[in-house]
């Protein structure tokens, strides 16, 4: 079940409402872009579902909430910690086992940047942390995928290897995105945000880009 | 100028410090003070290395009681840290640590005696308090988004060794080292009261004049703290911590009967021991604040608001010598070396030696309280002076310092100062032991006279002083929205 | 490198335990309240002890305490089974300690006195009572908890003024003990302070006083001070008659370069009877509860 179905969400900042209220169902399979201008509420609409339903999905915030002190592999490898006993997190945080740095580099290489895998996070580009941030919610293995602008830092061959990546590994998502060519190409929905509220809502393939230049 | 809340706030203080100064103690009573400390300096320009055997021997002992008593503070502090919301334990920890390293000593040496255990809880137990809160800090401010990402199955501690600890291990590390630092020091003084450290042998030779060789044993104390780099590495600390305890002496057997006896008579007071019951007690209490207590708690205020202020002026005008904004590499460099000198030396011994030249009173234990602080906070704020652009065509020289540079570390300045207000406290009233008449005269006088519930009663007035000062501090630094990281 | 460490740390510790076993086996440890310069006392207590094992067939060892209370303490916590005790920590010690005796005191002991010493700037000649001259004056005692430097004095200053030290001196410290007393009025530090006769003279005949800056300006009465306690466990501890050959040995020191060391001309018995005056000058200044 990977899927949802969300209704009433609201939220508020400073005691001014800046969501909803709205509702948004996404069914198993469907792949959705959030679009609209900056500040128009997609970021807190993200946060909004995520604690909805909470475990089921794996985020990358904007900010990526990567641990920098820690090597590529082991922010990675976070994404799995549920699966392992706490001994076995504990040795791995001191020596990896071979099975998980082959799944973890496998992993890096569908990303092209197997070679970072031991660096430090805070040593790497904006663009590359930001897959590191990609490849642990891959690594999470969820149904279903919530991505804050998972793209913006990377080049377009790099943000086109990375959406098709994310289509492939994840049968439902919902991603903001403020590129709209990606978010045609590689989302099955769009649904545009003006001020808190839905504007549109519509499957890709009736729309152009030229319908949802008017939310900007 | 008035209209700034941080101005209005120093002012009140500088008027309190001296209206305290009328009713300060302040004298240089030795007849020729110049000359002692003449004779002071030239001991420590001509320092003899081998004059007692026992110093080698002491600067292992004072490295060895560091070691452990901060390792076994720092283990204890750590898990104290992971419970410090509940606020019992935040209590405990700012109880334990609000009594000083010297306080401890004296109240372990009761009933443990000579043993090393004396002098490893003496700095373990307060090191205990102050880690734990500095360590939940430091949690506090980790980034909690990588924690909140975790799959929702995760175990706590795996996602405490993946989460937190890797974001705050610099901080960590960094902090524990520092505090090793000031474990030496406190290891160090210990020897005051008997324990085989380096304040033991420093104590003997300043007694008798031996200057030569009480500067020799300074010198190398320095140089200990100051090559702590070279020696203190990541991949021998295992190697010291699991050594240091061979190297604490055997002291002398503890009598398990006389930690028995300490909890259930000594400290009982002497009306509820001899069993007047509750209608003897009250007339004890009333007598042990009136004659002892209150005196005590009025010598050190004056003492201590005197002492921040001072301390204040001394960051104030030390603080140029090391910064980039002024003079070249060499009066940098001997700035530098000032300061690592007054910060390094405990303020107990600096106030040790100067009673020692000008005599009785309070002015030693200012100086020495102003010229240990100061040189931290100078040194602190130096540093982040240093770390200022100024535009190319800023004014020069004293218009530099008052315009440009003052008031861009002034707020830093304030933070650290009221940071250290219930130090300088703490401080104040051990300095006591040495025949000021702050609250520590009156704790050793009981323990002298054999009363230790008088000195029990004693150190608890001097905690929760400790305890109101450091909840006034932590006020006002919020009032004033200052940030400040932690100094010891 | 770390091995090699470690490897020695092992033969270090190995041998700390096996010294610790041997020390543990049946040794008398004994102190001393710190009266006087470190030095001398480490000095004249290694040879007592040397003395002592030699005639008791025990390991002996002397431990330095950095003040009176301490010795007291240890002696009380069984850490110490002997000690050289002044009036007043004897006292407190053996109060603390049932069954503890004192078993000798010096030739000098069973009229001890203390002087008043006063720097040259102040005026004061040698008089028969404590003169009225001395309010105001700033004043050292020795330890707080002193008998020679201290509690004797302070008695006879509250008898002559009525008041406590507080109200009649202007500053009243505590050198800590008799050398340094000595050093402080010399160097004019304090005006006046309170030593005892023993090291005075010992002191003025090695040529250490600079007499023309400081001098003697009264003694007062005398008083019995400093003896040896033991504990009343000992013969439990060492064996049956330990007590006994313990003070016999003290007696019979003969040594010319010990006794002086104290300097005592000799040790005789005395019993725990000898220093009921002192308790009740104790207990009347407010030091023993």
């Amino acid at each position: 079940m990977s899927g949802f179905d969300l209704s009433g969400l609201t939220a508020s900042f400073g005691g001014e409402r800046v969501i909803g209220p709205l509702s948004l169902q996404v069914k198993e399979g469907e792949r959705v872009a959030l679009v609209g201008k900056s500040g128009a509420g997609k970021s807190t609409l993200i946060s909004l579902i995520h604690q909805h339903v909470g475990g089921t999905s794996s985020l990358v915030p904007q900010d990526l909430g990567l641990v920098n002190a820690l090597p590529v592999f082991h922010n990675v490898y976070m994404g799995q910690l549920d699966a392992h006993p706490t001994w076995y997190n504990t040795l791995t945080l001191m020596r990896p086992f071979s099975k998980d740095s082959a799944a973890v580099r496998a992993l890096l290489k569908d990303l092209s940047m197997p070679e970072k895998i031991w660096m430090p996070t805070a040593s790497l580009s904006g663009g590359q942390r930001q897959r590191v941030a990609i490849a642990r919610a891959v690594f999470r293995k969820a149904g279903l995928l919530l991505a804050d602008e998972p793209v913006s830092a990377l080049d377009g061959p790099m943000s086109h290897l990375v959406m098709d990546l994310m289509s492939k590994r994840f049968p439902t998502s919902v991603v903001a995105l403020h590129d709209v060519e990606l978010a045609l190409q590689y989302c099955t929905r769009i649904v545009g945000i003006q001020d808190g509220q839905i504007a549109l809502d519509e499957y890709s393939e009736r729309l152009t880009s030229a319908d949802i230049t008017p939310l900007y | 100028m008035f209209s700034s809340p941080t101005v209005r706030v120093s002012f009140l203080f500088v008027a309190i410090a001296l209206v305290a100064l009328v009713f300060a103690d302040v004298a240089i009573t030795a007849a020729n003070p110049w000359k002692d400390l003449g004779r002071f300096f030239m001991g420590i320009v001509t320092p003899d290395f081998f004059s007692s055997e026992g110093v080698a021997l002491a600067l292992l002992r004072t490295v060895a009681f560091a070691f452990v008593g901060v390792a076994l503070g720092g283990l204890c502090g750590f898990v104290l840290s992971l419970v410090y919301r509940n606020p019992a334990v935040r209590m405990f920890c700012a109880f334990i640590r609000a009594i000083h390293e010297l306080f401890w000593a004296l109240i372990f040496l009761q009933f443990f005696g000579f043993h090393p255990l004396t002098g490893v809880l003496a700095i373990a137990i307060p090191y205990a308090g102050i880690f734990a809160k500095v360590y939940s800090e430091i949690f506090e401010e980790a980034d909690p988004t990588p924690g909140r990402l975790l799959p929702p199955g995760t175990g706590v501690v795996s996602a405490f060794l993946y989460t937190r600890i890797p974001d705050c291990w610099v901080q960590l590390r960094t902090y524990t080292a520092y505090r090793l630092e000031c474990g030496l020091r406190s290891s160090a003084i210990l020897g005051f009261v008997g324990l085989p450290t380096l304040g033991f042998f420093l104590e003997s030779a300043f007694s008798q004049g031996h200057y030569s060789e009480a500067g020799a044993m300074l010198i190398l104390f320095y140089v200990l703290i100051a090559t702590m780099p070279l020696w203190v590495k990541p991949k021998l600390l295992p190697v010291y911590i699991l050594g240091a305890p061979f190297f604490l002496g055997e002291g002398l057997p503890i009598v398990w009967g006389n930690v028995e006896r300490f909890f259930t008579q000594d400290i009982i007071p002497s009306p509820l021991r001899n069993g007047e019951g509750m209608g003897g007690l009250m007339p004890w209490l009333g007598d042990v604040m009136a004659t002892e207590a209150l005196p005590g708690i009025w010598n050190t205020l004056v003492l201590t608001q005197i002492a921040l202020v001072a301390t204040g002026l001394i960051a104030l005008l030390t603080f140029p010598l090391i910064s980039n904004h002024f003079g070249g590499p060499v009066r940098r460099t001997g700035g530098h070396i000032f300061l690592v000198i007054a910060r390094s030396t405990p303020e107990y011994i600096l106030a040790y030696i100067l009673l020692q030249l000008w005599g009785p009173s309070m002015l030693p234990a200012v100086v020495a309280l102003a010229l240990h602080n100061g040189g931290i906070i100078g040194h602190l704020i130096g540093r982040q002076s240093s770390a200022i652009d100024l535009r190319p065509d800023a004014a020069t020289g004293f218009n530099r310092y008052t315009y440009e540079l003052v008031p861009r570390v002034y707020r830093a300045f304030l933070a650290f100062l009221f940071y250290r207000w219930e130090i300088i406290m703490r401080e104040t009233a051990i300095l006591g032991i040495l025949g000021i008449y702050t609250l520590g005269f009156y704790v050793d006088s009981a323990i002298q006279n054999i009363q230790f519930d008088r000195a029990m009663m004693l150190i608890l007035v001097t905690a929760l002083l400790n305890i109101g000062v450091d909840a006034l501090g932590r006020f006002i630094r919020k009032k004033l929205a200052l940030q400040t990281m932690p100094t010891c | 490198m770390a091995l090699n460490i470690i490897r020695k740390l092992a033969a270090a510790s190995a041998m700390l335990f096996a010294c610790s076993a041997a020390v543990s086996a049946q040794t008398l440890v004994f102190t001393a309240i710190p009266d006087e310069d470190e030095t001398k006392l480490v000095e004249r207590f290694r040879g007592i002890a040397d003395y002592l094992s030699e005639n008791l067939d025990v390991d002996v060892r002397y431990i330095p305490v950095k003040s009176y209370a301490a010795a007291v303490s240890a002696f009380r916590n069984n850490q110490v089974q002997l000690a050289w005790f002044g009036g007043l920590s004897g006292v407190q010690a053996r109060s603390l300690v049932p069954g503890s005796e004192a078993i000798a005191q010096g030739v000098e002991d069973q009229a001890f006195y203390s002087h008043i010493i006063a720097h040259k700037s102040t005026g004061l000649n040698e008089a028969e009572d404590l003169p009225e001259a001395l309010r105001g004056k700033t004043f050292t005692f020795g330890s707080k908890g002193s008998t020679s430097g201290r509690l004797i004095p302070e008695y006879y200053i509250r008898e002559a003024f009525n008041e406590a030290p507080d109200d009649v001196f202007s500053r009243v410290g505590f050198s800590g003990n008799h050398t340094r007393t000595l050093r402080l009025v010399e160097a004019g530090t304090y005006e006046v302070g309170a030593i005892n006769f023993s090291v005075w003279d010992k002191e003025t005949k090695d040529g250490n006083v600079d007499t023309d800056a400081v001098k003697v300006i009264w003694t007062t009465p005398s008083y019995p001070n400093y003896q040896w306690s033991i504990r009343g466990d000992a013969d439990e501890r060492f064996g049956e008659g330990f007590t006994d050959r313990v003070q016999q040995a003290l007696l019979n020191m003969k040594d010319e370069e010990l006794l002086n060391s104290f300097p005592r001309s000799g040790f005789i018995p005395v019993s725990n009877d000898a220093y009921a005056p002192i308790e009740a000058v104790g207990k009347q200044i407010g030091i023993i509860d």
